[in-house]
């Protein structure tokens, strides 16, 4: 036909250049070792999100609904202009970049992939390159070729989608930087622009829609989140013969207890919710769930979308307030946990009816370590015998604020409560945990199928780590506090050759050695 | 918009299989996925599953915790992954839409 004449004279569309394909993996063979790779140009060109066709969703997320709009470059140069506005870190951190290659073989991506565009500093030039074009005079008076500059071109806005939707905003490299450049924070300016144009990622926006206008990420209503949790209490009960609650929406409990969905859906999850249950039930204080605020994890944060992560937080402000609770606890969730501890204030204003005396908001770990140290918990090491543990930091945990009001409370909280309920324990090496630990490889965006190929690249550090424990000391449990680890690391230990059912939370451990009984000390 | 032909009707069907319309299907439907999907045959254990399945979608419209089906049809604890291997091909197979993004990630399968 003519018309398919026509069609294949046409240069490469940007569709084509984005388009979504699936893409065989497999697991490299552990050594061991974290070895910087030789750069491999384009090797993870390929790996592309998938893009959302949810018309409605994307209407009421405030995004234009048509794909990539025509008037697209027009566009893309007012939202950065008004990011570089708004957000004046992204400008500074456009400005003060200085080439040193501090953090060139930081990221997990680029470690995985050897693909060069995953260097954080080759990632953040992307945006860079259209900054200097349109943003500095001498871009806008001498043009590419004098400034090291690109044109905005459909090829570049290809790779702005490509290689900021292959960064997990787990912010490792900014670590490293010595002026410290928060490479998460170009992501996310990044993927808000490219969402104001129409080029809207799957995964992603499909979750913040259900959490905005349901209430959780697995959109579930609340009869499911009340069936749900109904099914884990009957199981707690029939398990322990014990009369185990676990308490919905029930006005003028002392605590209110947030937890990613994924706790009450899906395994290893689950196995936490009955550690948190024991640990709230031996305690004897009155917390409950609630069915409105059914969803500890943001993913605002992961598109920088000042908006959604307010309406999103603002469920547990409010729930807090209509149920008249006096603490805010948060289980075992990554993103949430930074959401909730470092923006909730500024997003929605301070918990102002909550008891000071406690942290607001408080962690489940640093809720029963506190109960432990206080000798109401009785734990019972033994019960844990059958395994040698290791502690992954997940990234939003290890580098967000703090918790339990110290300095590195995040590292040294989780740690204690496992060494607390279990008789084996050994860290990781020191390269690979605490404020230096490695992403998982499927945060901020990344979890979901489409990105497979990428998160089997990205979890080759931390896999790696784990070799070296599993192969040192017998390591055979990996014990983790984010929802989004939990389902990557159980996806990644059999692509990598080990056994699903060695990746749990840490009151997984916390429920099997708790020891019902006394309750003196609270 | 893809579709599939059982017995003479045309049922639409998304890109990845999933019936766009919970009415559509009967177990003539369920059969023909099933082999679309490499399940061999429909045993009563399997029907037991799905037909829980589609009744918990028709009150809560959400896929169920998969330990909660398996009790509640007095199975095994792991009999969705037992049966099917992957519990998303159960769910496809009981007629009912793609369950979301955050549910597929969150399958053990």
């Amino acid at each position: 036909m003519a018309e398919t004449g026509k069609l294949e004279a046409k240069p490469v569309s940007f569709e084509d250049l984005i388009k979504w394909e699936k893409i065989k993996y497999e697991a490299p063979e552990l050594t061991g070792k974290i070895e910087t790779p030789c750069i491999k140009e384009n090797a993870s060109l390929s790996y592309k999100a998938q893009l959302y066709k949810g018309k409605d969703a994307i209407a009421r997320l405030g995004y234009p609904t048509e794909g990539l709009i025509p008037n697209w470059k027009e566009k893309f140069l007012e939202k950065m202009d008004e990011m570089l506005k708004k957000y004046r870190s992204v400008r500074l951190f456009m400005d003060i970049c200085v080439r040193c290659g501090a953090c060139t073989n930081k990221c997990h991506y680029y470690l995985g992939t050897g693909d060069p565009n995953n260097m954080p500093v080759a990632r953040a030039e992307l945006m860079r390159k259209i900054y200097r074009r349109y943003f500095t005079p001498q871009g806008k008076l001498l043009g590419k070729k004098l400034t090291n500059s690109e044109d905005l071109t459909e090829e570049m806005l290809a790779l702005w989608y490509t290689y900021f939707y292959q960064c997990s905003e787990c912010r490792r490299c900014s670590v490293y930087c010595p002026y410290g450049i928060d490479t998460a924070e170009i992501t996310m300016a990044a993927r808000e622009i490219m969402n104001s144009i129409g080029i809207v990622q799957k995964y992603m926006h499909e979750i913040v829609d259900k959490a905005q206008y349901i209430g959780n990420n697995l959109g579930m209503i609340p009869d499911a989140v009340r069936n749900a949790i109904e099914f884990v209490e009957t199981d707690l009960q029939e398990q322990t013969g014990l009369d185990i609650k676990i308490p919905i929406d029930q006005k003028g409990a002392e605590i209110l207890f947030v937890t990613p969905s994924a706790d009450f859906f899906a395994s290893p999850h689950i196995e936490s919710l009955y550690g948190y249950a024991k640990v709230f039930h031996q305690a004897g204080i009155s917390w409950t769930m609630s069915t409105y605020a059914s969803e500890g994890g943001n993913f605002g944060l992961f598109v920088h979308n000042y908006n959604n992560m307010k309406i999103i937080n603002k469920r547990i402000w409010d729930a807090s307030r209509e149920l008249g609770v006096k603490r805010v606890v948060g289980g075992e969730c990554g993103h949430m946990w930074r959401v909730l501890s470092s923006y909730s204030n500024t997003l929605n204003g301070p918990f102002d009816w909550l008891n000071p005396k406690y942290s607001i908001p408080q962690h489940i770990c640093e809720f029963t370590l506190d109960l432990i140290n206080k000798g109401a918990l009785k734990l019972d090491k033994s019960a844990n015998d059958e395994f040698t543990v290791t502690f992954h930091d997940s990234c939003q945990v290890a580098r967000g604020m703090e918790m339990g009001g110290t300095a590195s409370g995040q590292y040294e909280i989780p740690r204690a409560v496992i060494k607390a309920c279990v008789n084996k324990f050994v860290d990781m090496p020191e390269n690979t945990i605490k404020e230096k630990t490695f992403c998982c490889g499927a945060g901020q965006g990344l979890l979901g199928d489409d990105m497979l190929p990428i998160r089997v690249k990205g979890a080759m550090p931390r896999m790696q780590a784990v070799k070296v424990v599993k192969d040192s000391h017998g390591v055979n449990f990996l014990a983790l506090i984010c929802a989004i680890c939990k389902a990557q690391m159980s996806k990644m230990f059999p692509t990598y050759g080990y056994p699903m059912e060695e990746v749990g939370g840490i009151h997984q451990l916390v429920s099997r050695a708790i020891v019902f009984g006394a309750k003196e000390g609270i | 918009m893809p579709a599939i032909e059982c017995g003479g009707k045309i049922i639409n069907v998304d890109d990845d299989g999933f019936l766009l319309n919970f009415d559509d299907w009967d177990e003539n439907v369920a059969c023909m996925i099933a082999e679309r999907e490499g399940i061999q045959e429909l045993t009563k254990e399997r029907m037991d599953i799905i037909k829980f399945m589609r009744e918990y979608y028709k009150h809560y419209i959400s896929f169920p915790i998969l330990g909660s089906v398996c009790k509640n049809i007095h199975q095994p604890k792991e009999c969705v992954s037992e049966e099917f291997i992957d519990p998303l091909k159960a769910w496809k197979i009981a007629g009912l839409p793609r369950p979301g993004e955050e549910v597929v990630s969150y399958l053990r399968r």
